[in-house]
């Protein structure tokens, strides 16, 4: 499905998030959840949360700046331990590689590990074309997988828009599934049907959520445990990572899962951390005979080095769209990108372009929640600003009436005389749509404030004419 | 104390009330006010819409504006911190780097300056009535002033204080989002005007003209009967 | 066997173009951090102490949690296996079962009530993964326990299977009371520790922390998804 979701205009998908009642009940219920159980795991034992964040941001940042120095090491300690390594600057050249593994191993049954970064090439849609069955195991992707490609709404909780209704009528017309809609039994039906593809399955896929250079290893995080089933039952594994999820050691490796578990979920580790290295050694029974490492540009090395490199810090726990209040009222779905909430407002446009996602940008109040809570520190609503005067000044792609108005504000706002004019005569303007205090139906830009809301009426003396009044001595109020 | 009122554009042409508010106040609490005429916008409105170019002019004309001054005080967070943003938006240039600087240092939003420099706690306000608040994201996140407030409400005589459910919560406003992304905006100030009718309260205060504007206007249209105040009247109130 | 790496330099120039300097080709010292808040967490606290917080913590990520003396370990084993239902059991290979007197346990008594007991054995290959897959209860032993998050950490090899750990409908972890550390800090330093005295990894290190479980539904907490539905910790007190 590549970063892009759905097809329609971004207006249109606003609109359909709004009117969506579980959609919206569901977001805000977990958001407001998930804000208690964060708050509480970083502050409970951690010492100074602030502390940690410095050391997240310093960690991202020095990984970034030494990005080929580290990947060079990872590479060669993977293929130390008899892992292959495949360097791909493109989505296609990723899809070839494992296309060309896919078929050496004349492989047709695939279980996958959740991975934003699959999602991001259509590792997927290459697989089905190649006659594979692929199987998503985390259960927020297999509902979606099931219900004909759901696309998912949220990085962490794919399936979080779905209610358990919903869920059961995918179950029972996919699977036969004749239960009740309760999440312990759909979860059990889950973890049957499941078992039995694992067990079949020719090859085991992986995301990365870090790799580590030193070793040659890359970890896991889960909560189900179908990343360990992933990597240990198939004869071959496949790890695809986006470049810059990696550390330097083991020691960084720590840091950045305590971190990441505790904003993600609000736990202090999830009840899956594996940590791989390698394929199986001699004499193990159970893990792959085969290990494949695909790491991914993808758009990567043109953020490398700019003025938005900052967000490739990001460790993906969507602690920023738990915070959104934009997010909170038109869903993931709405920012038509895998990459929902402030994160994915900031990526997207930089990996899938200003034509298609230039109203991203704007689709936040600059509230600074995200940034906030951003556990390596980046600087997320200053980087939507960062857009919008890219959008303006370097790629044209504003609207022109809105070019105007700036152009007539940057007049009006630095000449004092013009200001003072200006808003001098602004009751006198504004006096055919007042009505006693307030304006109800305004004009040009007013009238969209004013569908949903009163606009004061301009003060027909303004403070600065009471002010110079006063002074010369009339003090009266 | 000479204080240098930045009033905002927003107060000298809508809200003009709140800035006869503030002088007072800051009279009472002993401070000599200055009103420089040649204040215009800040210019956040443009900049935050990324346009940067034009946006700067109306800075310049600001920093030139408030050079004298010893203190700037203003009755927004939002403008307050635009103030404090400037010289990274003149970073590296020469001349105006300098002067943005300057302008930063000496730049505080109202309640920041009463509890910071005059070392106030109690203006001797008395306001009867049940109020909540209302904690701009700007004011608290950017800008970083989060307690002085409350320790100025605390301490006002016959005001009884209801925390606001979801006070962390964007009202909505965003400059131009409000009328870029209208339709977005509105669920968000709703679900901040359902908090609000939550607390009981008869009064909304808040510490920034924009967001009043954006909850009070929808109120209005809504027909509730709840009053908002900037926390300068309330201050003001004895 | 050594693997192999594909399109490399390409890539990596690319990554120093962007960065607009010359690749790296000196090596590169591990950095000085100016932040290190991670080693004060629990900093000096006494085995007791981290026991307690492991205590704490196991309410919070339903598993049950047994702090014995050795001599007790048999029965207590044998109690959580009934109450679990049963067979059959799988385990690693170890010697320390044997050390820790678990033979007459493992080795007669189950057998004797219908408890098929496996023990881990790379000669029998796939064999020992269908046991793990049929197996009611896995047990393993602990290397080094996490007492903020109530973690426990595996280390797989020949003998010491992963899917142990989490094929089994249900799970019993060993653990000496001597493996206690405060965090995953700890775990992290021990690991890089042995492998730059030995030059290596486990193939597959586990951090396990209570039963799997899932959120994914309507963010309600489903507790044993693709691994483990219940989970026993044994903490042993060796000290």
């Amino acid at each position: 499905m590549a970063i892009k979701i759905g097809t329609e205009q971004f207006k249109e998908r606003v609109d359909n998030g709004i009117h969506d009642d579980f959609m919206r009940g569901a977001v805000a219920s977990a958001q407001d959840g998930m804000s208690m159980k964060r708050r509480a795991a970083t502050t409970e034992d951690l010492g100074n949360w602030e502390e940690w964040r410095n050391h997240g941001e310093e960690i991202r940042q020095h990984v970034l700046e030494h990005l080929d120095y580290y990947l060079e090491q990872l590479s060669e300690n993977v293929a130390k331990r008899g892992g292959h390594v495949f360097f791909a600057q493109t989505k296609e050249e990723a899809n070839d590689y494992i296309r060309s593994v896919v078929q050496k191993k004349s492989a047709k049954n695939i279980v996958k590990s959740k991975s934003m970064m699959t999602e991001e090439i259509s590792l997927n849609a290459m697989l089905e074309e190649e006659d594979c069955e692929v199987i998503e195991t985390d259960l927020g992707e297999y509902i979606l997988q099931l219900d004909e490609h759901d696309p998912p709404s949220h990085i962490v909780a794919p399936a979080l828009h779905k209610n358990r209704e919903q869920v059961r009528e995918v179950f029972e017309k996919k699977l036969g599934y004749t239960k009740s809609s309760n999440p312990e039994e759909l979860a059990y039906q889950a973890r049957v049907t499941l078992r039995e593809k694992f067990l079949a399955a020719d090859i085991g896929i992986t995301g990365c959520n870090f790799a580590v250079a030193e070793t040659g290893s890359f970890c896991l995080v889960t909560n189900e445990g179908n990343a360990d089933l992933v990597t240990a039952l198939p004869k071959t594994q496949i790890t695809v990572m986006g470049m810059e999820r990696l550390v330097p050691t083991f020691e960084e490796m720590e840091v950045l899962v305590s971190m990441l578990t505790r904003n993600a979920v609000g736990q202090k580790l999830t009840s899956y951390i594996t940590v791989l290295t390698g394929p199986r050694e001699e004499l193990d029974v159970d893990g792959p005979e085969e290990f494949h490492l695909v790491i991914v540009d993808n758009g990567r090395s043109k953020i490398l080095g700019g003025e938005f490199q900052s967000v490739l810090q990001c460790i993906r726990c969507a602690a920023c769209i738990n915070v959104c209040p934009v997010y909170r009222h038109i869903g993931g779905h709405s920012y038509g990108s895998i990459y929902p909430g402030p994160i994915g407002a900031v990526l997207t446009p930089l990996l899938g372009g200003y034509d298609e996602y230039k109203e991203l940008p704007y689709a936040s109040t600059l509230c600074g929640a995200c940034t906030e809570v951003c556990p390596v520190k980046i600087p997320l609503h200053n980087l939507l600003h960062k857009h919008r005067e890219v959008i303006v000044e370097k790629e044209g792609k504003a609207p022109v009436s809105e070019k105007l108005l700036m152009k007539a504000y940057g007049l009006g706002a630095a000449s004092p005389a013009l200001y003072k004019i200006g808003s001098k005569i602004a009751p006198a303007a504004m006096n055919p749509f007042t009505s006693g205090d307030k304006i109800s139906k305004g004009p040009g830009p007013l009238k969209a404030w004013t569908e949903a809301r009163e606009f004061p009426a301009p003060n027909k003396e303004r403070f600065r004419d009471w002010f110079k009044n006063r002074e010369k001595g009339d003090k009266k109020l | 104390m000479k204080v240098t009122l930045f009033a905002t554009c927003m107060v000298d042409m809508f809200q003009s009330n709140v800035g006869k508010a503030t002088v007072e106040l800051l009279e009472r609490l002993g401070c000599e006010i200055d009103f420089p005429e040649s204040q215009v916008c800040c210019g956040q409105p443009a900049y935050n819409s990324g346009y940067v170019k034009e946006s700067k002019e109306a800075m310049k004309r600001m920093i030139d504006t408030f050079s004298d001054a010893e203190y700037v005080v203003s009755p927004s967070g939002s403008c307050a911190f635009m103030f404090k943003e400037y010289p990274h938006i003149f970073a590296g240039d020469p001349v105006w780097e300098p002067k943005a600087q300057s302008l930063a240092d000496k730049t505080y939003e109202l309640t920041q300056f009463i509890v910071e420099v005059l070392k106030m706690e109690d203006v001797g306000a008395k306001f009867e009535g049940n109020v909540t608040y209302h904690t701009s994201c700007h004011m608290t996140r950017l800008l970083g002033v989060k307690e002085a407030p409350m320790t100025l409400l605390k301490n006002v005589k016959g005001l009884k204080f209801t925390e606001l459910p979801g006070k962390e919560q964007c009202c909505g406003f965003g400059g131009t989002f409000a009328v870029k992304m209208a339709q977005i905006s509105e669920q968000m100030v709703d679900e901040k005007v359902r908090h609000v009718e939550e607390t009981g309260a008869e009064y909304l205060i808040g510490a920034d003209a924009a967001c009043l504007m954006n909850i009070g206007g929808r109120m209005q249209r809504l027909g509730k009967p709840v009053k908002v105040l900037h926390i300068a009247e309330v201050l003001n109130s004895h | 066997m050594i693997g192999t790496i594909h399109n490399r330099e390409k890539f990596l120039n690319q990554i120093a173009s962007s960065l607009n300097r010359p690749r790296i080709s000196e090596p590169l010292e591990r950095p000085n951090w100016k932040y290190q808040p991670q080693y004060e967490v629990f900093k000096g606290a006494s085995q007791d102490e981290l026991l307690e917080i492991l205590k704490e913590h196991c309410k919070k990520i339903h598993t049950r949690i047994h702090t014995i003396d050795l001599t007790e370990l048999p029965a207590v084993m044998n109690e959580v296996v009934t109450e679990y239902g049963g067979g059959p059991v799988v385990t690693w290979k170890d010697e320390r079962f044997s050390k820790w007197g678990l033979d007459s346990l493992m080795k007669e008594k189950w057998p004797s009530k219908n408890i098929d007991v496996f023990e881990w054995d790379y000669n029998l290959g796939e064999e020992n993964v269908h046991k793990a897959e049929n197996a009611n209860v896995g047990i393993t032993i602990s290397e080094i326990t996490l007492a903020e998050s109530g973690t426990v950490v595996l280390f797989s090899d020949k003998d010491r299977g992963r899917t142990v750990s989490f094929l089994p409908a249900t799970s019993i972890m060993l653990i000496p009371k001597s493996s206690l550390v405060p965090r995953m800090t700890q775990a992290a330093v021990k690991i890089r520790e042995m492998y730059q005295e030995t030059g290596h990894v486990a193939s597959c290190i586990n951090f396990i922390t209570g039963p799997s479980n899932s959120a994914d539904i309507e963010l309600n907490l489903v507790v044993g998804v693709h691994g483990p539905i219940k989970a026993t910790y044994i903490v042993i007190n060796d000290l």
